[in-house]
């Protein structure tokens, strides 16, 4: 009872961040499942062009359906696939319950019609008229990403926020024994590369905000240390090898400097430290364990876990003054935190009764909801429009495996990247 | 009028959530740190462990190790969410401090921590449990900057463990620089 009714305010609380960035029908969102955003993508018409197009409305509806925001419309019975807005019958798709269709067709262009174009509209059904109305160009084997693109026009469209189709994830899978490798791929799993191969474990993956590096922990000195890597080029360099434990990167926002833990021969405490290694400074000094900072996106706080009053809890720490205010109250433990884009919501993982979840709390309220149902999810992280989460959770076989989940709660979706084990997982940033 | 109960419902949720509270560091400030000494800024293949005081065992002290069946014992276990030394493990790690002192030897302190939680929180956990086994030994004549604490989290854990056997991974092991 108590915690639907603090849900409920919750709730109200995203839709007032959604109306501030101009969303018109995110304030369905209180209504549950019955008010997501009713949406059909009908498969694009195919003229001439190749077999593999012919699964792009279906990328489409998996993006749609994954951000929680929106729910397909079942077109199973439908027969008849309109291209444009002067083929709809309007009344058919109405009786269907769609608020909005997408249709399209696919032509093959060029030289030997070696490239493709889509012509695509997004439809109103009960206005009657077209939202949208774009053509795309692009390689064959590019129809992934070209369908990325187009889900994500239909997103900023009708939630007046970027969409998250068109980043990458990456990830660490453990191979075999002794056999580590950190892998980049598309957001939904797809394309997966390896761009780190070790016999030693590789965790705690973190993006630079502008896309270019990626900084993890390697304990391939038989201890752990930190090193950054150039995605572009492979080229990496070790940014943090001291004595003791080198671990937890945390970039800021500029991209410049990075939060780091390191033990020397106590617990574990944070430093920042200059991506270039230089300029390495403490910043605060306990007995406690300080540890996973992650920075607050205006860069003037960093949020950390630490167990100075017993559990382990979430604090921050002011970086200029130093000053720690403690964050979170609730449950036995909490520990791995960061904020979503906009710092309203702080995203971490919450364990009570022996169930370990992934939760937000709402910053201005201090009101907590727990996001997934455990009993072993880990390494959080907010898509870069802050409205999905990725995380790794073990399945029945007790094998990790990641997925996302909408922070409305409503729609958590795998992500199939092969049945090796996952060690933990971080989500890219929007590319402009 | 949808404005109005929203705009009251967040105002209900401002009166009622605000409880954050200050709390700076009740337990005062850890004993200085060492310089930033040991950095090493090209990557090359240093081995920083070991790099600390204290000798490396030479083939007399390592076959007196492998010998004598009272040193066969490394391996201290803590209990959940703890780091106390329990009593069980004072004879482990009294028979070492004896060896290390005999020796001069320089010692690395492994921790280790069960598969559940976060990684980075893991190898937080097990660094406090090797510095738990450090400050034994140096309560026993060690001297501290002969003993180097390494955590391997949850690395090395039964990552499928359940209930007390996931007590095996909630470890600190005692090793020896040359051995």
């Amino acid at each position: 009872m108590k915690q639907s009714f603090w849900k409920f305010f919750f709730l109200i609380w995203l839709v007032c961040i959604s109306n501030a960035s101009h969303a018109l029908e995110v304030i369905e969102i209180l209504g549950g499942k019955a008010s997501q955003i009713p949406v059909a993508v009908i498969p694009f018409k195919d003229n001439n062009a190749q077999k593999s197009m012919q699964l792009m409305h279906e990328v489409i509806t998996n993006d749609l359906n994954r951000s929680g925001l929106f729910s397909s419309i079942d077109i199973s019975g439908v027969s008849d696939y309109p291209i444009d807005e002067r083929e709809v019958n309007f009344s058919n798709w109405a009786a269907l319950q769609s608020q909005f269709i997408v249709v399209g067709k696919i032509d093959a262009i060029g030289r030997s019609n070696s490239q493709m174009q889509v012509t695509w509209s997004l439809i109103d059904i009960y206005k009657e008229k077209t939202v949208l109305s774009v053509a795309i160009k692009g390689q064959p084997s590019q129809y992934r990403v070209i369908a990325h693109r187009i889900a994500d026009t239909i997103y900023e469209k009708l939630t007046g926020s970027k969409g998250v189709f068109d980043t990458n994830i990456a990830f660490v899978k453990k191979l075999g024994k002794e056999k580590y490798s950190l892998f980049i791929a598309d957001y939904d799993g797809h394309n997966p590369r390896a761009i780190v191969n070790s016999r030693y474990s590789i965790i705690s993956p973190r993006w630079s905000p502008n896309g270019k590096k990626i900084a993890y922990v390697s304990f391939e000195k038989k201890k752990p240390v930190i090193y950054v890597q150039d995605i572009e080029t492979g080229k990496r360099t070790l940014l943090a090898n001291f004595r003791g434990n080198n671990s937890a990167p945390a970039w800021s926002p500029d991209s410049k400097k990075l939060a780091i833990v390191l033990t020397y021969s106590a617990n574990s405490q944070i430093y920042t430290i200059d991506a270039d290694g230089k300029n390495i400074k403490q910043l605060m000094r306990t007995r406690s364990i300080n540890t996973e900072p992650a920075w607050s996106p205006n860069g003037k706080e960093i949020y950390f876990s630490s167990d100075r009053a017993g559990s382990a809890q979430i604090y921050k720490v002011d970086v200029d003054t130093n000053e720690v205010v403690r964050v979170t109250f609730e449950g036995n433990n909490n520990v791995s935190p960061s904020l979503s884009p906009d710092g309203k919501l702080l995203l971490f993982l919450n364990q009570d009764n022996g169930s370990y979840r992934v939760a937000i709390q709402n910053l201005l309220s201090n009101q907590m909801l727990k996001l997934t149902n455990g009993p072993d999810d880990e390494s959080p992280i907010f898509s870069p429009n802050g409205h999905m989460v990725l995380f790794t959770y073990k399945d029945y076989g007790k094998v990790t495996k990641i997925g996302t989940v909408s922070i409305n709660g409503l729609k958590m979706t795998p992500i199939d990247v092969g049945s090796e084990a996952i060690l933990e997982s971080t989500w890219g940033p929007l590319y402009d | 009028m949808k404005n109005s109960i929203l705009l009251a419902s967040l105002l209900a949720v401002l009166a009622a959530g605000c409880s954050t509270t200050d709390i700076n560091d009740p337990m005062g400030l850890n004993a200085p740190f060492p310089e930033l000494e040991s950095r090493t800024g090209d990557g090359s293949e240093v081995d920083l462990i070991g790099s600390s005081q204290g000798k490396k065992l030479n083939q007399s002290a390592l076959d007196e190790l492998a010998a004598a069946a009272e040193l066969a014992d490394r391996s201290v276990y803590f209990d959940y969410d703890s780091f106390a030394i329990k009593s069980d493990f004072e004879g482990v790690i009294s028979n070492h401090a004896t060896f290390i002192n005999k020796h001069d030897a320089a010692v690395v302190v492994y921790g280790n921590a069960d598969y559940r939680g976060s990684h980075e929180y893991n190898l937080a956990l097990g660094q406090k449990r090797a510095v738990a086994v450090k400050q034994a030994l140096e309560a026993l004549g060690v001297n501290g900057s002969a003993i180097e604490t390494i955590s391997f989290g949850e690395e090395h854990a039964n990552q499928t463990c359940t209930g007390s056997t996931c007590g095996q991974d909630r470890r600190a092991d005692i090793g020896y620089v040359g051995e």
